[in-house]
């Protein structure tokens, strides 16, 4: 068996809000094997975004470890971070992110222009990208001429154009219909066939039928499934109850 | 990030705001027109004053007086003499242009030559056929005018016994003294190679009229200098010297009681200051025309600074706009900010980005400055120009050539300036944009 490519050891996020402390994560551990579908699921507020920014070095943790492919992030300075995001990690967010005054092609360059790839290259790429997800004919549309679904795909688009081995998706699916919805979790699964590590955030359980592994997270602790389903069932019906109060 | 790419990227964000960029530039384009106008006025005003104070004469020569010393004035020297000068000191040590001070003189670097002159000391009158001609009678220790830096117009500068070298106005003070009322004006005597007649008047104890006549041959007309050259006839100094002998009835040992003045001719009219210096340094007085230039430098050097500074102020404000408008624009561009960070923008590349975008904002009202300026110069000069030369034929002065002047490092200054000031003033905010946490700039609202 691979060793582990992501291994996060007693990692705690807390947020001071005046005089409380938000404990968004509160002591995580866990491994995450390389080329593995990870869905990551959880209520409202459990944690997970901030899981994944820490993940995508897109933060800093209040305490605890995270090494990627055998590299400390939390020891990482600013610099280091940028260039780990740059080569290893595409990153795709649930409002797609994308440059309003730019067209869907110059979205997905985006990145590599701090890459000094060629500028005819990047062209070549960003449209190669596009045809991949289905958005060819689409190259010279702003985002507000795109649909949800579509703008979504360009994110996706965008992700892969430093070819990372790490795909992060933070609710890549939440703004969507079902419809496009499934077709951008497909394109994330084919990503994972093609060799990719891909971990996405999600409370959408149809999502999961594309993932190899699942984690849950409870008001920032990961628990096991079995755990996970019975306060799932506790909370709705705690809700149930208190309509029938009214 | 490669230079190109950073570029094309600026270059874009810029022209995806035209109209908020135009209008951050507008404010730099009138701040850089400031900047040139106003310097370029107070630079055709030096140049304007300077190019008139050409007529005070060679910047290379040096005039050297001697100090006497004691009460002072005890020589009985020559009237009509240098430029008067009140001694200060009467307790200075008496300082001769002897021979041996001559040599002194003439061992100091960057000194080219050392000749000196003086004046007859005693009413005279030129004869030319019928004509009489009142003019200043210079002699002068050299036997080549043209060590002096003189050029002929026409004939030679040299000198000889017998000889005259004429300055190039000396025809035109020549008038016909028995021209009677209504009669016409004769034309100024052509002089070259004729004979003009020098009369030197004494009077004895009883005040009897004596007279002396030289006949001497007009060997070169001198260029126009636009000094006392013009006006002037050169002598042999020995004539002069014996003339003056004659005039005062004693005999003048220049050793002993040292030469009234002299010329000192230097290599490089940047040197003349110090040349000066040094002279005086000696006990000598010494009077450079290029120390009036410098007062007169001076002077505009501070216009000039004080145009610059209304025009910098110009552009502290169009400063303030340029500052204002990036603070603005990455607030608005919080999230494109988290977005460039996230897909592996280093602090780096941000700071570089908004900088650039600043300092091309800067650029480009600057560009647009020094054209309004540039503009604005050429019709100022015309307009002034104008009013300038009527003035000038009104008073029959020399029209100006020049108003407003534009050298050539004043828009590239100009251009640099504005550059900077854009950069500067996007200092802050693109700081605040590099130095983002990715997370939170991307959550912004
Ligand atoms: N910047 C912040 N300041 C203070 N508290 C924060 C901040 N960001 C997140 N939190 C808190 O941390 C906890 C976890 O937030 P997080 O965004 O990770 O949840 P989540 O699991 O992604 O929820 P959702 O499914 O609604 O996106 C929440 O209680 C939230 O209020
Ligand atoms: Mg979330």
């Amino acid at each position: 068996m691979d060793s582990p490519l992501i291994r996060i050891t007693d990692l705690k996020k807390h947020y001071q809000m005046g005089g409380t402390t938000v404990r968004a994560l509160d002591g995580v551990s866990l491994d995450i094997e390389p080329h593995t579908f990870t869905v990551v699921m959880g209520p409202s507020g459990s944690g997970k975004s901030s899981l994944l920014y820490l993940l995508g070095g897109l933060d800093r943790s209040t305490s605890g470890q995270i090494s990627i492919g055998g590299e400390r992030l939390d020891q990482m300075d600013e610099n280091a971070l940028a260039l780990f995001r740059r080569r290893t990690l595409g990153f795709i967010f649930q409002s797609y992110n994308l440059i309003t005054s730019m067209n869907a092609a110059e979205n997905v360059s985006f990145p590599m222009q701090f890459t000094g790839i060629p500028n005819a290259e990047r062209n070549q790429r960003a449209l190669q990208l596009l045809e991949q997800v289905g958005l060819a004919d689409r190259a010279h549309h702003r985002p507000a001429e795109l649909s949800g679904g579509q703008q979504q795909r360009v994110a996706v688009a965008r992700a892969l154009v430093n070819n990372p081995s790490l795909i992060l998706a933070d609710e890549p699916t939440g703004n969507l219909d079902t419809a496009s919805g499934v077709t951008v979790m497909q394109l994330l699964s084919e990503l994972h066939r093609s060799g990719r590590t891909v971990l996405v955030v999600t409370h959408d359980p149809r999502m999961t039928r594309f993932a190899t592994h699942k984690i849950y997270l409870l008001d920032g602790h990961v628990v096991d499934e079995d755990e996970y389903q019975s306060a799932a069932l506790e909370m709705s019906q705690g809700s149930n109850e208190s309509l029938e109060i009214k | 990030m490669k230079f190109f790419d950073l570029l094309r990227l600026i270059l874009g964000n810029l022209s995806r705001r035209k109209a908020r960029v135009a209008l951050t530039a507008i404010g730099v384009v009138i701040g850089t027109a400031a900047v040139v106008i106003l310097v370029s006025l107070g630079i055709g005003l030096q140049k304007s004053a300077t190019d008139q104070l050409y007529g005070i004469g060679d910047l290379t020569l040096i005039d050297v007086m001697p100090t006497y010393g004691g009460e002072g004035g005890y020589y009985v020297g020559s009237g009509g003499g240098g430029p008067a000068i009140s001694l200060s000191s009467e307790l200075q040590e008496p300082a001769l242009l002897t021979n041996s001070a001559l040599e002194q003189l003439r061992l100091i670097p960057g000194v080219k030559a050392v000749i000196p002159r003086d004046y007859l000391g005693t009413q005279t009158v030129i004869r030319y056929q019928r004509m009489e001609g009142g003019v200043n009678i210079i002699g002068i220790g050299t036997n080549d005018l043209s060590t002096l830096g003189m050029e002929a117009g026409q004939g030679t500068t040299d000198l000889a016994k017998g000889t005259v070298v004429i300055g190039v106005m000396t025809p035109y003070n020549f008038y016909d003294p028995y021209q009677r009322p209504g009669q016409e004006t004769p034309p100024p005597p052509e002089l070259l190679n004729e004979q003009i007649q020098l009369i030197v008047i004494k009077w004895d104890q009883d005040g009897n009229e004596i007279r002396k006549t030289l006949s001497l041959r007009v060997t070169g007309i001198l260029n126009e200098t636009g000094g006392e050259a013009d006006y002037s006839i050169y002598l042999p100094l020995d004539l002069v010297k014996s003339m003056n002998e004659w005039a005062y009835g004693t005999r003048i040992n220049y050793n002993k009681t040292g030469y009234n003045q002299v010329i000192v001719k230097v290599e490089d009219p940047n040197q003349a200051l110090d040349i000066a210096d040094q002279i005086t340094a000696l006990g000598f007085q010494a009077i450079s025309p290029q120390s009036f230039l410098q007062g007169i430098n001076n002077t505009f050097l501070i216009l000039q600074l004080v145009f610059g500074g209304v025009g910098a102020i110009a552009l502290l404000v169009a400063a303030i706009g340029i500052a204002n408008t990036m603070a603005m624009s990455i607030l608005e561009r919080t999230r494109e900010i988290g977005l460039m960070k996230a897909v592996g923008a280093t602090n780096r590349d941000v700071l570089s980005i908004f900088l650039g975008e600043a300092a091309g904002i800067g650029f480009i009202g600057g560009l647009g400055g020094i054209i309004v300026g540039w503009l604005a110069a050429q019709a100022i000069n015309v307009i002034a120009i104008i009013y300038l030369a009527g003035q000038a034929s009104q008073q029959g002065g020399a029209p100006p050539s020049v108003a407003v002047y534009t050298p050539i490092w004043l828009p590239i200054f100009a251009l640099i300036f504005s550059t900077f000031i854009g950069m500067l003033s996007g200092l802050y905010p693109a700081l605040r944009a590099a130095t983002m946490i990715p997370v939170q700039a991307l959550k912004y609202e």
